[in-house]
């Protein structure tokens, strides 16, 4: 049995419509998870009990369910409630909660490592919580941010594919149409397998421009002093 | 109780500030005043509370009772009181905490603007003129990590500078340093002190402090327990705890 490239040059729109639907749902999802993901990090921090509450709820439900049954919840929970969407629609949104507890935990533990000094000298020149988060903080967190961030993006991506199941018209979904087709399973998920490998390792890419870019730019004023050195132990060594 | 002359020559009161971390006590009903202009040095073993005393002056530190009036607005929970304080108390600290991310001038400009809503123009200004006077104007455009760690804390002088405090509050501003670095920075502090500034300074430079202190303290376990000149404490210090502190960092 030969490998047949003509199911693959029959079928290269719907290929190409896939991709493009993947690309697209992974970018909005990943986009709005980011952002969803901030005030639950910056609850998770917080000196309130109630907040650090839901926000570790919030973070725990996510991540201990398969991203599949968080989308049926979606599917089935919004109608419900009398919220009709398209199914792409629905399942960016469930991509978008279930990526945001992940981002959550990236960005709590990348401001965590920002020595408390840094907010507290912030605070004793007069700047209020979210002036120190947003131009002391944050823009420390990048650097930390970044890889951790790139892997779980990438995950996304891959997660995209559960869409399929709810008939969002996206690169799996439309493997599986062509493979009712078609009957040529192996070349079409072959195909389809090779699509997402292109797709994750151009993201992955730009993600690692971007990680050199900002090295490049903190690099040189971040080459750590001897007594940078003993700063950072000094300060690991006192009571929180 | 002590109280000064008139409610407004007091920079700073604190009246039976009290403190607990969990069931700890680090400040036992604090009863502490500073006159404008006075100069303070605050002294006692590791774990008295120092740290926590001048942190509750800006509110970096909750106090669970007690009142503090600094500059004559009296530190509520109300958030605007603690901000309208902040603005005109400045601190430095033991690591410098510069921001790093920021140029030496951009540290000193950037609450001026922010908070005081400086042009960039009149914040580099003033932060040339600050920057000049603590000697690293040469190094405005460097990174922290760029320069030493007597030149960090001068900027980091300087960045307070820039917000025209009228209290300054030192925590063990040189005991982070090199040995060879600690002049540098106390001798900027003398120069402080000697235009007026009102000055509450934790540390152990003795010297220093018989320079420019008006007033040592000597804090234990969460309690001031001797308050005097320097002549007076130095050289006839009245309670036993305060003789064995200075015996030991004397020698
Ligand atoms: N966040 C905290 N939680 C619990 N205990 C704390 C906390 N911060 C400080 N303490 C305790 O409070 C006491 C006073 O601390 P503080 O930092 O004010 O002391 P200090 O006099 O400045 O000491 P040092 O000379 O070591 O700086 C110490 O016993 C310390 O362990
Ligand atoms: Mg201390």
């Amino acid at each position: 049995m030969a490998f047949d490239f003509n199911v693959i040059l029959d079928n290269w729109a719907l290929f190409a419509r896939g991709t493009w639907l993947t690309i697209v749902i992974a970018v909005a999802a990943v986009a709005a998870g980011f952002l969803i993901s901030m005030p639950i990090a910056l609850m998770a921090l917080s000196h309130r009990r109630t907040l650090r509450w839901i926000a570790t709820a919030y973070v725990e439900w996510f991540r201990n369910i398969p991203f599949i049954v968080v989308l049926y919840l979606f599917f089935y929970g919004l109608p419900f409630f009398n919220l009709r969407l398209p199914e792409a629609i629905v399942g960016t949104i469930a991509l978008a909660f279930f990526a945001s507890s992940y981002f959550a935990e990236i960005i709590r533990g990348a401001i965590l490592a920002v020595p408390k000094g840094q907010m507290e000298a912030a605070r004793a020149i007069g700047m209020s919580y979210f002036q120190g988060l947003w131009e002391i903080v944050a823009p420390q967190t990048v650097r930390l941010l970044v890889p951790p961030s790139t892997n779980t993006s990438i995950s996304m991506v891959k997660e995209t594919s559960v869409l399929s199941a709810i008939t969002v018209a996206e690169l799996t979904y439309q493997g599986l149409v062509v493979q009712g087709e078609t009957f040529a399973p192996f070349e079409v998920f072959l195909t389809t397998a090779a699509v997402y490998w292109v797709v994750t390792a151009i993201f992955a890419h730009f993600m690692h421009r971007a990680e050199r870019a900002f090295g490049a730019a903190q690099g040189a004023h971040q080459a750590r002093s001897s007594l940078a050195d003993k700063y950072l132990l000094i300060g690991a060594r006192r009571p929180a | 109780m002590q109280m000064p002359a008139k409610a407004s020559d007091a920079a700073v009161l604190m009246r039976s500030v009290s403190k607990w971390y969990g069931q700890f006590q680090v400040l036992k009903d604090i009863d502490f005043d500073v006159a404008k202009g006075e100069r303070v040095v605050i002294c006692g073993p590791s774990g008295s509370g120092k740290s926590t005393l001048i942190r509750c002056l800006n509110r970096l530190e909750q106090y669970q009772s007690g009142q503090v009036v600094v500059d004559g607005i009296a530190l509520t929970d109300d958030a605007r009181s603690v901000d309208e304080v902040r603005r005109e108390v400045g601190m430095v600290f033991q690591h410098f905490n510069l921001f790093p991310h920021l140029t030496i001038l951009e540290n000193c400009t950037l609450a001026p603007m922010s908070v005081r809503g400086f042009s960039r123009k009149a914040a580099n200004e003033t932060a040339m003129r600050y920057l000049s006077r603590v000697r690293i104007s040469d190094h405005a455009h460097k990174y922290p990590s760029q320069i030493s760690g007597g030149q960090q804390q001068r900027a980091a002088i300087a960045r307070s500078l820039c917000m025209n405090p009228k209290v300054m509050l030192f925590d063990e501003p040189t005991s982070a340093l090199d040995p060879e670095m600690v002049t540098e920075v106390l001798d900027t502090m003398v120069g402080l002190a000697e235009e007026g500034m009102t000055m509450i300074c934790v540390t152990h430079e003795m010297g220093f402090a018989r320079r420019v202190a008006d007033r040592v303290i000597f804090m234990d376990r969460g309690q001031i327990v001797e308050s005097a000149e320097p002549s007076v404490f130095f050289d006839a210090p009245k309670h036993a705890r305060t003789r064995l502190f200075l015996s030991q960092i004397l020698h």
